[in-house]
């Protein structure tokens, strides 16, 4: 018995390099690999939720992806709230974190009332948004009323909806770039700084030329961390508007989402994710490309 | 050896005796201990049925748990459990909308069963007391697959006190219900600027209430044949008709309201009038919630050029297919009891259109009416309406999704011939049954 025991202890001890992290690679693959690749083999299956087994189709649900007006909407209102908010998020994320950085009365107290967004549930604040955003009872036309402003139909017109979103999304989600760059700001050495100073640099000659190149790694960090989220951005869209009106803030998220849980077309659906899943993947692959290649 | 013979034959009649008796009555409390989990969508009835429910465990010892979730995740959360074959018992249903797709999944237990057996179902529930038109709305294939808490129609509610005031007369077609809701569109009162008609335009879910002006125009989900008949010209009527009644006398954003954004712009008394489901008087009625409190009246679909067409819906309780037969039996006790004349009776006090005839018959439900409209409203719908609220489909959602697109473009002033042609087709090609 004793010998046996003395067995496995050698054998663990002699494969530290696979028992150690074995546990959490069984559990990564049954909650994360697992449910991928059943998502892709699920999206080579016609298969209404609760109707039948699926059965096996090939790459039709692809095909009828690229035929569907509905994806291309999907992918085009994707691309302009993610686009948009993102760069939004990251610019005045950058701004606030500079305007940050720096000691005056009071600033720990900024500092912590401003992350307020960020810590808040998305669908409570959403569901506040909401109401604000409501062109008849809701309060954000009596505030442009204040102003002299014609009242706005917000995320009732369909020309206006995913702006109103991007807004939303801005205010929420600013405060965390800002708490990235300013640790990275934090970080950053004072000796360039003082060599600028002495020669003269202007505050934009330093901004431009001193504090934007040694925080890009930073940035691209904190960008590529949002996007993540942003692109599949679904509590605060879903909880606003549903993607209305009309089909005017549909993303292809929610639009994967609709097909497979209130359409219940089971395959559909998981071939809109899986492409939306290598949209994601792209996107990272280049993120990390430019990333190392600033850090040379 | 005789002895042995007297005693055996004694207990056999002892038996019998004990069994006939229990054949008599139900016994309650026959799954004491047994726990069941019930969905529910957050609706009057599950707000007067929840705290009632500590009598029913004290009836029969059976836990009950209940969840509440609001409609539209309510619908995406019942289907996403029962396929994943959790742990539910019972749930609501809108038998229009799903009993076809749950029916054939296996989601649904057939009650009739329980209904006849006397050891579950008490003599006086009496199944016969519910109205046919719903019950019938809640049965597929000649099995009961649930039993109606709320009988639905959706009604005109206007403001009494307004149409008074102003003699203007309550619409009874629909030329004169344009007229009311351009006589009070844009007009001050009470340092308001009012809204003609307050309705529901958000894609899918305006379809419900579009539908009593599809059919009162003479339009069809579909045609005998089975095709979609939307792009009928009686159909692209009624489109029109109602886009132009939101666009021109409606809220600022008409394609965004779903009937919470409906009922709060009436009751916060911005609206003249609401056109939408019967069982939200009690929320216009209620003084806490609403401006209007008392001030409201009812009355049924206004006619169009093919009559008065209003649909019948319903909210019913089931029991899940899925469930053990023991969970099924101990859920079906708690639907009896939610269904029993007294809660049916209660609930109706509080505004709940319940299915019972008996509630409606009711002395005391007479004597505490204070909106005598609504009933007669209500009934007169029940009588007339129609069950086919819904495209007659498997894959509701998806199609009511199809068609909603055409409502939010005659809201925004499109070419409606175009987008119901449009809609159409797709229609065709993505119907299932």
């Amino acid at each position: 018995m004793k010998k046996f025991k003395e067995k496995i202890s050698s054998l663990i001890d002699k494969n530290l390099n696979i028992f150690f992290p074995a546990p959490t690679v069984i559990l990564l693959f049954i909650i994360v690999i697992f449910p991928i690749i059943y998502n892709i083999y699920m999206s080579l299956n016609k298969w209404r939720i609760g109707l039948g087994d699926p059965e096996f189709i090939g790459f039709q649900n692809y095909f009828e992806a690229f035929a569907d007006p509905r994806f291309w909407n999907g992918l085009k209102v994707m691309v302009y709230f993610s686009g948009l908010s993102l760069s939004l998020e990251i610019a005045i994320g950058l701004l606030i974190a500079v305007y940050l950085n720096r000691e005056f009365k009071g600033s720990s107290f900024v500092q912590t009332i401003y992350v307020f967004p960020f810590a808040a549930t998305p669908v409570a604040i959403a569901l506040v948004w909401r109401i604000m955003l409501n062109p008849q009872i809701g309060v954000l036309n009596y505030v442009l009323s204040l102003f002299g402003l014609p009242p706005s139909l917000w995320i009732s017109s369909t020309s206006t909806v995913v702006l109103s979103l991007v807004m939303v999304d801005v205010w929420k989600w600013t405060p965390m770039i800002t708490l990235i760059v300013l640790a990275g700001l934090k970080s950053l050495p004072q000796d360039p700084y003082e060599a600028a100073i002495i020669d003269g640099a202007t505050v934009t000659q330093i901004f431009t030329y001193i504090t934007l190149p040694m925080i890009r790694p930073v940035l691209i960090t904190a960008l590529t961390l949002r996007a993540l989220d942003n692109l599949k951005e679904f509590d605060i869209i879903y909880t606003i508007t549903q993607g209305g009106p009309r089909n005017a803030s549909e993303t292809l998220y929610l639009y994967s989402y609709k097909t497979a849980f209130s359409f219940f077309n089971g395959g559909y659906g998981s071939a809109l994710i899986i492409i939306v899943f290598l949209i994601v993947l792209l996107f990272n692959v280049i993120m990390n490309k430019v990333r190392y290649r600033v850090e040379i | 050896m005789n002895k042995k013979l007297i005693i055996l034959s004694l207990s056999l009649i002892l038996l019998i005796f004990f069994s006939t008796t229990s054949f008599a009555s139900v016994n309650w409390r026959q799954f004491e201990g047994t726990e069941i989990r019930l969905l529910m969508n957050k609706h009057p009835f599950t707000t007067f049925i929840e705290p009632k429910i500590p009598e029913f465990e004290e009836l029969t010892g059976i836990k009950v748990n209940m969840e509440v979730f609001p409609e539209d995740q309510f619908r995406d959360k019942r289907l996403i459990e029962l396929n994943a074959g959790a742990d539910v018992d019972g749930f609501m249903i809108m038998p229009g909308q799903a009993k076809l797709h749950y029916w054939k999944a296996g989601w649904l237990a057939p009650l009739e069963g329980y209904i006849e057996d006397p050891q579950l179902t008490e003599e006086d529930w009496n199944v016969d007391d519910f109205f046919a038109g719903p019950m019938g709305g809640a049965s597929i294939e000649g099995h009961q697959i649930g039993v109606v808490i709320n009988a639905e129609a959706s009604l005109l509610a206007y403001r009494r006190d307004l149409f008074e005031e102003y003699g203007v007369k309550v619409p009874e077609t629909m030329e004169e219900l344009e007229e009311a809701a351009k006589f009070f569109h844009g007009k001050e009162i009470d340092g308001k600027k009012m809204v003609g008609i307050a309705m529901r335009g958000m894609k899918a879910a305006a379809t419900s209430q579009f539908v009593d002006f599809l059919y009162s125009f003479g339009g069809s989900w579909t045609d005998e044949e089975g095709n979609a008949n939307i792009n009928s010209p009686e159909s692209i009527a009624a489109f029109e008709f109602y886009g132009k009644l939101l666009r021109e006398y409606g809220p600022q954003g008409p394609t965004m309201y779903h009937w919470a954004e409906a009922t709060s712009t009436f009751m916060d008394g911005t609206a003249a009038m609401i056109f939408d489901a019967n069982v939200f008087s009690s929320m216009y009625e209620d003084p806490a919630e609403s401006k209007v409190a008392g001030k409201v009246g009812y009355t049924t679909i206004p006619a169009g050029p093919a009559g008065k067409h209003p649909h019948v819906s319903n909210w019913s309780l089931a029991v899940s297919g899925a469930a053990p037969e023991e969970k099924q039996m101990a859920t079906w006790l708690f639907v009896q009891w939610a269904t029993n004349k007294e809660n049916a009776l209660g609930s109706l006090l509080t505004g709940v259109p319940a299915g019972r005839e008996s509630a409606w018959t009711d002395p005391k439900f007479a004597e505490e009416d204070r909106t005598p409209d609504w009933t007669a409203a209500s009934l007169e719908s029940f009588e007339i309406g129609q069950p086919d609220w819904n495209p007659p489909v498997l894959n509701v959602s998806e199609i009511r999704d199809i068609i909603g697109e055409v409502i939010v473009d005659a809201i925004d002033g499109k070419d409606v011939k175009a987008s119901a042609e449009d809609a159409a087709r797709l229609m065709n090609q993505k119907m299932e049954k």
